[in-house]
């Protein structure tokens, strides 16, 4: 991808406003990582807590620059013929039966069976070849005319063996297929990879990746998603909300609120006419920031110091 | 885009920073600092937040590095910046006040008159005194008289070049680099010209104390960041080499947590180097080759379909640990790595034992490290009893050893005279594929008194000698290729 044909990565400001438009607000940091994975051609490993936009990152990417977004969620098992490509065996079997049937015109008049094989050997060998090839994602994303994100996602759920599969796809953007050769991108994709950091991920594919990890944000800047998300809420009760958010997040949860968790709990409490936080409207409405009955138990143990003051106050 | 003079500069900044943070147990290749020259080439050196946030995108690669990272980049970044005029401003105040105290004149005058003075106070002074005059017009005296930041820095930064102030290493060298600087940058005039002005008590006495001292300061300040900046993580790996090597048993309880780190870190690099080869690929792909050979037998129809397989291999570790008092010391260590270890390899089971024995994997899995051991030491500490506890061991793991299993014993083999119940360990000897026993005693003192080595030797594949951390490394290490 060059930066005439996508003058939407053409600076750090470029994406962060072309990020907003899209509704995804996002630090300088994660605008800088972007556009330098998109000019140096580096993958870009993102990692951080769950819900804080690794996903969507990728996602508003592929939006901002009309380009399909092709996803490879990973988990335990995942291998070459899932990821990769396969060969269509059925297709495959059809062709040798169809061969059989036309083997006797092929070798009509032929003298011998030396003769016979040598006149076999002038057909190609077409049962490996690109015919009878499924793409799966990572052979998908090369074939892209146009270019394409290339979205690896929740690469720490894999086997061991199936990040050095992605080795050489993420340096060189090429794929050996050992029946046909290899196969380079038409045009390099943009690759995120994703990970929660539930296992290392091996050096050797760090190395070939800019790393990118995003917190969970600054007030500042959740206020200003949730602003994005969420408009028509109150500026007084949006910014209590977040801090709020944020207190929960310093206490010891099985899960911390997402981001997606603050905009749906504000989404409930517009839609419950909420003027501003108290005790009683935190409480019916926690299970939407909380998702385990012991996280919940937690918060509402530590309500009161976490409650915020009163505006006048 | 600099000019091509200042970019090759900053690009040997560059590399002089990658050096630092290498220093500081960020691991970084060749190839990520190439990345890293592309990565300042695409940003430019013109907004340092930008900088700051590409490099670390290309350097850093876990959060831990990353908050290394921007420990280093400030300091190092900021250190071409060092500013030493709001000390004078506080130096100032505080003479400023000192004047307060000892007469009325000086309150009335404004504070940013202090140094106006204190220059007049030292021309007057200097045209009775041709050595203070000298002494003035050196470039040291001009740049601290004009609050000249930018070139003192540049003597400074010459001065320590010229006596390898990068070569700093330990903190008891801070003194004498201190001491080297100030001489270079010739000090020594203005401490002989302060000597003799003591014995006259001249009134330029006092100004020019206080250049000095600001002088000092500067020198004291400047040697402190580049003790931080060069030796710090120096010292760390200086420690951490020494830790290895220490004897457990002796460690300070100081430096356990420290320890504690090392046996993690250890565990999980182990773990991580060993551990790809263990898992195989669960499903199968289809072998068109052989589906298709064995379909000729069939007339070219494929009756049945071959499957590609990979061998499954599926190591067991069973480990076993003495916790009694004659191994307290070793015990906590060994529990330590065995935690570890449970942590980063799927298929480990531990067991502790002093007079009986019984599985501690559950309360490892459930509890943080601190927890488990002292449960593992409160449950089963005491005095040992190898052979009862070897029966319970048989009890409770004998069925499941098989071929593929190595068993680790951790322990000195002291059985308080005791039934060894050596055809136990036969039996676990012939069933698992290895026992390796790992005796924090020295080789020669097994054998002695109540110990039973030598016996227990003739049921195990491997006995090591293990009572620091690079042994019990190697070992593991060791037993990891093997085990394969």
């Amino acid at each position: 991808m060059h930066t005439q044909d996508f003058p939407q990565l053409a600076s750090i400001e470029a994406i962060e406003q072309g990020f907003e438009s899209f509704g995804y607000i996002c630090s300088p940091k994660i605008a800088t990582a972007v556009f330098l994975a998109f000019q140096l051609r580096k993958p870009i490993l993102v990692e951080g807590p769950p819900g804080v936009g690794k996903t969507e990152l990728a996602k508003t990417t592929a939006m901002l620059l009309d380009v399909p977004l092709i996803r490879l969620q990973c988990y335990e098992g995942l291998d070459e013929a899932k990821a990769l490509y396969e060969w269509k065996y059925g297709k495959q079997l059809l062709y040798t039966q169809v061969l059989k049937e036309k083997l006797g015109d092929l070798l009509q008049g032929a003298q011998g069976l030396a003769e016979s094989v040598e006149r076999l050997h002038q057909f190609g060998d077409t049962f490996y070849s690109e015919e009878f090839l499924e793409p799966r994602p990572l052979l998908k994303a090369m074939q892209q005319e146009r270019g394409a994100i290339l979205l690896i996602d929740e690469v720490d759920k894999s086997d061991y063996e199936f990040e050095s599969l992605l080795l050489e796809i993420l340096s060189d953007y090429q794929v050996s297929i050992p029946e046909i050769g290899t196969v380079q991108a038409r045009v390099t994709p943009m690759v995120f990879l994703t990970s929660n950091n539930t296992r290392d991920i091996s050096d050797a594919l760090k190395r070939r990746c800019l790393h990118l990890y995003i917190p969970f944000p600054s007030v500042e800047l959740e206020e200003r998603i949730v602003l994005s998300r969420v408009p028509d809420i109150d500026q007084q009760l949006r910014h209590q909300l977040v801090e709020f958010v944020h207190s929960l997040r310093d206490l010891d949860l099985k899960k911390s609120p997402a981001i997606s968790e603050t905009i749906d709990w504000a989404r409930s409490l517009l839609l419950l006419h909420a003027r501003e936080l108290d005790a009683q409207v935190i409480q019916s409405t926690l299970n939407v920031l909380l998702k385990f009955e012991d996280d919940i138990n937690t918060a509402e143990s530590a309500l009161r110091e976490l409650l915020p003051r009163p505006a006048h106050g | 885009m600099a000019e091509p003079a200042q970019s090759s500069a900053m690009q040997s900044h560059l590399v002089n920073f990658i050096g630092l943070l290498r220093s500081h147990d960020v691991r970084i290749s060749p190839a990520e600092t190439l990345d890293a020259m592309d990565v300042a080439a695409t940003l430019g050196y013109a907004r340092r937040d930008r900088l700051r946030d590409g490099l670390a995108a290309a350097l850093a690669k876990t959060p831990a590095e990353e908050a290394i990272f921007q420990h280093c980049f400030g300091r190092f970044f900021d250190q071409q910046l060092a500013d030493f005029s709001s000390t004078r401003e506080e130096r100032a105040n505080q003479a400023g006040e000192q004047e307060a105290a000892s007469g009325p004149e000086a309150t009335s005058m404004p504070k940013g008159d202090a140094d106006h003075s204190a220059e007049q106070l030292l021309e007057t002074a200097a045209q009775t005194d041709a050595d203070l005059q000298a002494l003035l017009t050196t470039p040291l005296l001009r740049q601290l008289q004009d609050n000249d930041s930018a070139a003192l820095n540049l003597a400074m930064g010459e001065a320590a070049a010229s006596v390898g102030l990068s070569q700093i290493r330990m903190f008891t060298q801070k003194g004498q680099f201190t001491r080297r600087m100030l001489d270079a940058m010739g000090e020594d005039q203005l401490r002989r010209t302060l000597a003799r002005l003591e014995q006259e008590d001249s009134p330029a006495l006092e100004p020019l104390r206080r250049y000095r001292d600001i002088l000092r300061e500067q020198v004291r300040d400047y040697v402190e960041r580049q003790y931080l900046l060069q030796a710090e993580g120096e010292n760390a790996r200086f420690m951490d080499d020494l830790l290895r090597r220490t004897r457990l048993s002796n460690l300070e309880l100081r430096y356990q947590h420290r320890v504690q780190e090392l046996v993690q870190r250890m565990a999980r690099k182990l773990a991580e180097r060993h551990a790809r080869k263990r898992r195989t690929y669960r499903r199968g792909k289809l072998d068109m080759g052989r589906t298709l050979r064995r379909g000729i037998a069939n007339d070219g129809i494929l009756f049945h379909t071959h499957w590609k397989r990979t061998r499954k291999n599926k190591p067991q570790l069973l480990a076993i640990c003495d916790v009694s008092g004659s191994v307290a010391a070793y015990a906590k260590f060994l529990l330590l790595f065995l935690y570890s270890l449970q942590d980063v390899l799927p298929k480990v089971r531990s067991f502790a034992f002093s007079s009986h024995l019984g599985e501690v994997s559950e309360l490892f899995a459930q509890h943080p490290v601190d927890k488990a051991i002292e449960l593992v030491n409160w449950r089963y500490g005491g005095a040992t009893d190898y052979g009862k506890s070897l029966q319970d061991f048989a009890r409770l793991a004998l069925d499941d050893i098989n071929s593929s299993t190595t068993v680790i014993m951790l322990g000195d083999a002291r059985n308080n005279h005791g039934d060894p119940q050596l055809d136990i360990m036969r039996s676990i000897y012939q069933r698992s594929r290895r026992v390796i026993w790992l005796n924090p005693e020295s080789r020669r003192a097994w054998g002695t008194g109540d110990s039973e080595m030598p016996r227990y030797l003739s049921a195990c594949h491997f006995a090591a000698e293990c009572n620091n951390l690079t042994q019990l490394e190697r070992i593991v290490d060791q037993l990891l290729k093997m085990n394969r």
